[in-house]
């Protein structure tokens, strides 16, 4: 009898910890104009037994804060590398300045703060913000390292759509991964997990409640698409791609999402009874091959328990409507004005080439990545035309930054562009044996030493030298370059406590970058183009002697000043 | 090239031993380093022994950060039975600096380690083990003057919930105390990585 108690007992804490649904994790928010991300190596129970190390951002073990960012607004973050390793932080889908982007560049040191900033000029959207650290994206986005951007803007805030966070707005992060016999992420030679995580749960579940729910859903994988549909094959409204709303919405029963792209969707739960519950799944079965996550195996670098099923992606129990709900679709969304083929004064082709097993990994137009080596040059203000073409073995996603684009055609086709990516995009599926055209605009941000980044998405093929790198060029015509001397920087007050002020003799000198680097040669402080008119506040420093490397705008010349910190 | 040891010298110097393969038998020579004490704790001034409980660990990761009441527990119970545990930092402290001296001090005192707390600052006697992550264990037995490596993995495979752990550390120290064959020699590594400086 006493065991069968135990048995019992041990089922039921069994099923309370590790139920069929666990509930949805939906991770915190932050807003205002002052961002801090703490990056840290942490763990997180996934499965039952031992934990799975992970990494994290502030509070959370898997995934990070949701930021909230306004158009318009002046944005400043600080991003505190506690990791034990170097790593990057890119803001997938931003229009900023190059030195700001987080690129493989901008790499941030261990116990380092990057402190970039820009004006938030993108419209309403969700973006994204994941390590970019050449050859160790896969393992740190692997871990965990990511959030979502959430832009709002004054066209959005006056439509009638749900935006009460967590409530009726609900984000989605979808990956999958594949687990050791101790319970850890298997980062090496996998292309695809075993086990999905919405929003890091496994199994997940959520409440939602009888009225137009929004779904905000980003595809955080490393290879895997997903085709998403509802389990009752409901119609639902794709109101937004990766660089904003739509100009209305679509209506469509199955979507498409590949690595890097998102989309908000509207899902009419007026006509579901409370207490019932409906999935949101993966129809991932019967996909032609070259579709990620189509591939018959199901061990292996490219087999898993997902591939080619249609598996969950989260469980809806529909609950009672909210005070104020969204009962109706709205019929008019934005008034974007898109690109056409024929706007475009530069054209430009990417082959997607090698990735032949044994040979070659996968990369473009046959040159696999250097970070020393510069593919393109853009000038400022140009609009170009891209044809991105894949007479290759499997499917990718290309994604480009600095710009949102317009998708154009597919295989030269204006109409076989479909209307569910008809907005703004930042990342494109380019399916095997296809050419997927696009057109955008460089503006803004010129910068002939810091490029942006284009590559495909899936992280082991951008880890592995499928990827590019473009500088933007434009002209500083305020500066006669041949007079131009850049002085010497003076430092004030030294010894100092909190603002350092720094001087130079001619008013023309701009600072591109200032790095503040301990005794040790540890770098502490990163701050591209600072503001310096009211001085560096160093007051979080440790007392000591410090170096600061000043990089000159015009001729990147660096200055070496000392200081000390009392 | 061997350096003679004078015992209880407070000295900051890297006493690190070449050590030697033998077969598939790896062993581990001698080594000394400094201990957050101020002293330079050496295998060469403890040989009144049958073995170590090797443990890399570190101050900044949270995973390791879950163990230090069992270290504790396993230091006190098989240092009668002349086993002890020590510690040893493998982290690049030139490189983050949560992993310097002071701050393994620091750590020590608030953890109340009851086991030397050894910093490898060139990492050297880390690589030698072949240690991949913190927390990871060894168990090096003293064979004929030289120290093999007996087990190597994960202290047991529950860090939240030691109640749940299967403790492998602890069963194979047992199993080489009974002079028992041991059912793990080796588990798989996992916790914050150890990268090292090339």
């Amino acid at each position: 009898m006493k065991k069968y108690i135990s048995t019992v007992l041990f089922s039921l804490i069994n099923y309370c910890v590790f139920a069929q649904y666990q509930q949805l994790v939906i991770p915190d928010t932050l807003s205002g104009t002052q961002f801090n991300l703490v990056l840290k190596d942490t763990f997180k129970q996934l499965k039952s037994g031992n934990q799975t190390i992970t990494g994290g951002i502030n509070n959370h073990s898997f995934w990070g804060p949701t930021l909230i960012m306004k158009k318009g607004d002046l944005v400043q973050i600080n991003v505190i590398n506690k990791l034990n390793d170097s790593t990057t932080l890119h803001w997938h889908g931003m229009h900023l300045p190059a030195v700001m982007d987080g690129g493989p560049h901008q790499v941030i040191p261990m116990g380092g703060t990057w402190k970039p900033y820009w004006k938030v000029t993108n419209q309403a959207s969700t973006l994204w913000y994941h390590p970019h650290l050449h050859m160790m994206t896969m393992e740190h986005l692997s871990k965990g390292l990511g959030g979502l951007i959430i832009i709002r803007d004054s066209i959005e805030s006056l439509l009638e759509l749900p935006r009460t966070y967590g409530i009726d707005d609900i984000p989605l992060v979808l990956t999958s991964r594949r687990y050791s016999t101790t319970n850890q992420f298997i980062v090496q030679n996998v292309a695809y997990g075993d086990y999905m995580l919405t929003n890091g749960t496994p199994n997940a579940e959520t409440d939602l409640p009888k009225q137009f729910v929004r779904l905000r859903i980003l595809n955080a994988e490393i290879e895997r698409g997903y085709n998403l549909g509802f389990s009752d094959n409901r119609t639902f409204y794709i109101i937004a791609n990766d660089g904003g709303l739509l100009n209305a919405p679509v209506a469509v029963t199955r979507l498409k999402l590949m690595v890097g792209e998102r989309v908000e969707i509207l899902v009419n739960l007026t006509n579901d009874a409370v207490g019932t519950a409906l999935d949101l799944k993966s129809y991932n079965s019967g996909q032609p091959f070259g579709y990620p996550g189509g591939e018959p195996n199901t061990t292996g670098a490219f087999g898993s328990l997902l591939n080619n099923t249609d598996f969950n992606v989260l469980h809806i129990n529909v609950v009672k409507s909210t005070a104020n709900p969204i009962t109706s679709l709205p019929q008019k969304l934005e008034n974007n004005v898109y690109f056409k083929s024929a706007d475009a004064k530069v054209n430009r082709s990417v082959a997607i080439t090698n990735g032949n097993p044994g040979g070659k990994p996968f990369d473009f137009d046959n040159v696999s990545f250097q970070l020393n080596t510069i593919n393109k040059t853009v000038m400022l203000d140009d609009i170009e035309k891209w044809t991105v073409t894949n007479n290759n073995i499997f499917g990718h996603t290309f994604h480009i930054h600095d710009v949102e684009f317009k998708i154009v055609a597919r295989n030269g086709v204006e109409s076989a562009v479909g209307d569910f990516e008809s907005g703004w995009k930042d990342v494109m599926y380019v399916p095997r044996n296809e050419s997927v055209t696009f057109v955008t605009k460089f503006s803004d941000y010129a910068d002939e030493l810091h490029p942006f980044m284009y590559h495909c998405h899936f992280s082991n093929h951008e880890d592995g030298g499928m990827m590019g790198q473009f500088v933007v060029k434009g002209n500083r015509a305020d500066v006669n370059r041949k007079s131009y001397i850049s002085a010497k920087p003076t430092l004030f007050p030294n010894p100092v406590k909190d603002k350092l002020n720094i001087q130079f003799g001619n008013s023309d000198v701009k600072v591109y970058y200032i790095t503040i680097l301990d005794l040790a040669g540890r770098t502490k402080l990163m701050l591209p183009q600072p503001n310096l008119q009211h001085g560096l506040d160093v007051s979080q420093l440790q007392p000591g002697v410090y170096t600061v490397q000043i990089t000159d705008e015009l001729t990147k010349y660096i200055h070496l000043v000392k200081f000390i910190k009392q | 090239m061997r350096t003679s040891v004078i015992c209880g010298l407070a000295s900051v110097v890297n006493l690190f031993f070449v050590s030697g393969m033998n077969g598939q038998i790896k062993t581990i020579e001698s080594f000394a380093l400094r201990n957050v004490n101020g002293q330079i704790w050496s295998t060469e001034c403890n040989k009144e022994v049958l073995g170590f409980i090797v443990v890399f660990t570190c101050n900044h990761c949270p995973f390791a950060s879950l163990y230090p009441a069992r270290l504790n527990a396993l230091n006190e119970k098989y240092t009668p039975l002349k086993v002890p545990l020590i510690a040893i930092n493998p982290m690049d402290s030139l490189l983050y600096e949560d992993e310097i001296f002071s701050l393994m001090q620091t750590k020590a005192q608030l953890e109340n380690f009851n086991f030397p707390y050894l910093q490898d600052e060139k990492q050297l006697v880390s690589k030698q083990f072949g240690a991949e992550h913190t927390p990871q264990a060894f168990i090096i037995w003293l064979e004929n003057g030289k120290y093999v490596i007996k087990y190597k993995g994960a202290i047991d495979d529950n860090g939240e919930d030691p109640a749940k752990a299967t403790p492998f550390l602890a069963n194979a120290v047992n199993d080489l105390l009974a002079n028992r064959q041991l059912d793990e020699a080796a588990t798989p590594s996992f916790g914050c990585r150890i990268f090292y400086r090339k």
